[in-house]
């Protein structure tokens, strides 16, 4: 089985008719008629991932995020950098092949990304909402520290007061925090800008908690948020590809903190 | 003797005090005057109010990176009337083209409520040579005598593990959780390069590979963090510093305020730091 019949079984399953205009779901490393040994899953192929993923005998990562440091890879930018040479060439010298797995994945129904964070987070859902959450009143504290254990994170960082109430989340994945609302205590979502931003940034939500309009904000990090869903990614491919092995393997959470 | 000396002191102190008001009485200066004079001494780009009367009478200024309403807050009740920020008083929401965001609304009102006037100083500000931001930070870490050649963005420090120069960072910069780290705590680290506020890939791509460790304010997790991640794992020794934002550029309106006492003497003129906005439990 090739790279490219592993894709367009993903497009036959999909439930939903492929863009042809995306620029984001495509191969971005090697030849997609490359004979697959092992399919690996990740949010983002890492030089490491991309490394253990060859260690684990696997060929084929499906990666959420980009491999080249742009959303775009944008190649032409950085041929002639000696990283990006590296990089290329392990997966050349090791028969590797990416292909970017991320509009499509949140498209679908149901979003895979999203089943994979609520899980991670394993709180339950308000009925009949997208993304809302409500909980017993707890303390902003606690419940920073519940999501840190569930999700296991090192580099955690909220805003707002440690000792307000709160009881009910809007959670968001990725580049997007969900916006300040009168009927959410806590928004949480992956990475966000800190001012100047598109969606509410941090700035937005420290005057918002001023003002009492919101009781504060847990930002995840990026690969945190999103991280989980490629393992749902994994489960998901097993029901349609079975020629192959799957494997869920993470990329991790790129950062450490220094102790304040 | 003593009550001479006493009563001397009294005299001066309340001369001092009168030329004071009288310099006061006599040449009040307003926002506009400020900014006038800024932009003569800093260079020609014009900055915008944000909010509040450039009529206004100043009697005192802040500096800061970002006029949350914590600094507004803090600002108006020092009496100091007129703030200076470097990032948007309003967000990223273009600031004047969202009157119907209830925090917006809140925070006009606020600084039309207190008499505030709100001035953005970013452009010209951030193009001052030699690079004030750069060089505050520095100035902040204690790293001014490790500046390598003219460039105030590069350093050679004594070497050290990057554990231990992430945690003086947290200490010089009174981080609480906003300090975030690609690579190996115990890599030795010495030749230092700082990215203060929010950079492109291409300012890493070209940095990292000509230091040990870059010390940048905010990037993007799918840009810089993961090419300072695949440049660890291709076997160089180097690490990559997120202090935030904010926190990065903070040292940088503390140069701002030092440089305003002398240009605008009428008035006090203080730096109001926004603090690390973040926190995570213990």
């Amino acid at each position: 089985m090739t790279a490219n019949e592993v894709v367009e079984r993903i497009k036959k399953n999909l439930g939903l008719p492929w863009n042809e205009k995306t620029y984001r779901d495509t191969f971005k490393v090697g030849d997609p008629n490359t004979e697959v040994k092992g399919i690996a899953t990740t949010f983002m192929a890492t030089l490491d991932l991309i490394q253990r993923a060859h260690a684990a005998g696997m060929n084929f990562v499906i990666t959420h995020e980009p491999t080249f440091w742009s959303d775009r890879d944008t190649v032409s930018d950085v041929a002639d950098d000696p990283i990006y040479k590296f990089k290329v060439d392990f997966c050349a010298r090791n028969n590797m092949v990416v292909w970017r797995f991320h509009d499509h994945i949140h498209a679908r129904q149901p979003d895979l990304i999203w089943v994979g964070l609520a899980r991670a987070l394993g709180w339950q859902q308000t009925a009949g909402s997208r993304n809302r959450f409500t909980f017993p009143p707890t303390t902003l504290a606690a419940l920073a520290t519940d999501v840190q254990r569930r999700m296991n994170i090192r580099a955690l960082r909220v805003v707002g007061d440690p000792r307000v109430k709160v009881s009910s989340a809007a959670v968001g994945m990725g580049y997007s925090i969900p916006r300040v609302a009168p009927d959410v205590d806590v928004v949480i979502g992956g990475e966000n800008p800190e001012a100047g931003g598109q969606f509410d940034d941090t700035e937005y939500v420290l005057d918002a908690a001023f003002f009492g309009r919101t009781k504060g904000e847990i930002i995840l990090g990026h690969a945190i948020s999103e991280e989980p869903g490629m393992e749902d990614c994994a489960n998901w491919l097993r029901t349609f590809v079975s020629e192959v092995p799957i494997q869920f393997i993470r990329a991790g959470e790129p950062f450490w903190s220094p102790k304040a | 003797m003593e009550l001479s000396r006493r009563r001397f002191a009294h005299f001066a102190g309340a001369a001092a005090l009168a030329g004071r008001q009288l310099r006061g009485q006599q040449a009040p200066i307003t926002a506009q005057q400020v900014i006038d004079r800024i932009q003569m001494g800093g260079g020609p780009s014009p900055g915008d109010i944000k909010a509040g009367d450039p009529a206004t009478q100043v009697n005192g200024i802040a500096t800061t990176a970002m006029a949350t309403m914590d600094v507004l807050s803090r600002a108006s009740k020092e009496k100091t009337n007129l703030v200076i920020t470097l990032e948007p008083a309003f967000f990223g929401r273009l600031d004047a083209a969202i009157s119907d965001d209830p925090v917006y609304a809140a925070k006009q009102e606020f600084i039309q409520t207190n008499g505030l006037v709100v001035w953005r100083f970013n452009d010209s500000w951030r193009a001052r040579k030699p690079d004030p931001l750069a060089a505050g930070l520095a100035q902040t870490l204690a790293w001014t005598k490790y500046q390598v050649a003219d460039d105030p963005t590069r350093y050679d420090l004594p070497a050290m593990p990057l554990a231990a120069l992430a945690a003086d960072l947290a200490k010089r910069l009174n981080a609480r959780a906003g300090i975030r780290v690609v690579g190996d705590p115990q890599t030795s680290v010495r030749r230092v390069a700082l990215l203060p506020g929010s950079s492109p890939l291409a300012a890493t791509m070209k940095i990292l590979p000509e230091c040990d460790v870059v010390i940048a304010g905010e990037t993007r997790e799918w840009e810089s963090v993961e090419y300072a991640q695949d440049t660890v794992v291709s076997g160089r020794k180097k690490g990559f510093i997120m202090l935030g934002h904010v926190l990065s550029e903070e040292p940088g309106m503390k140069v701002c305020a030092d440089w305003l006492k002398s240009l605008v003497p009428e008035v006090p003129v203080r730096w109001l730091p926004s603090g690390d906005p973040y926190w995570r439990p213990a």
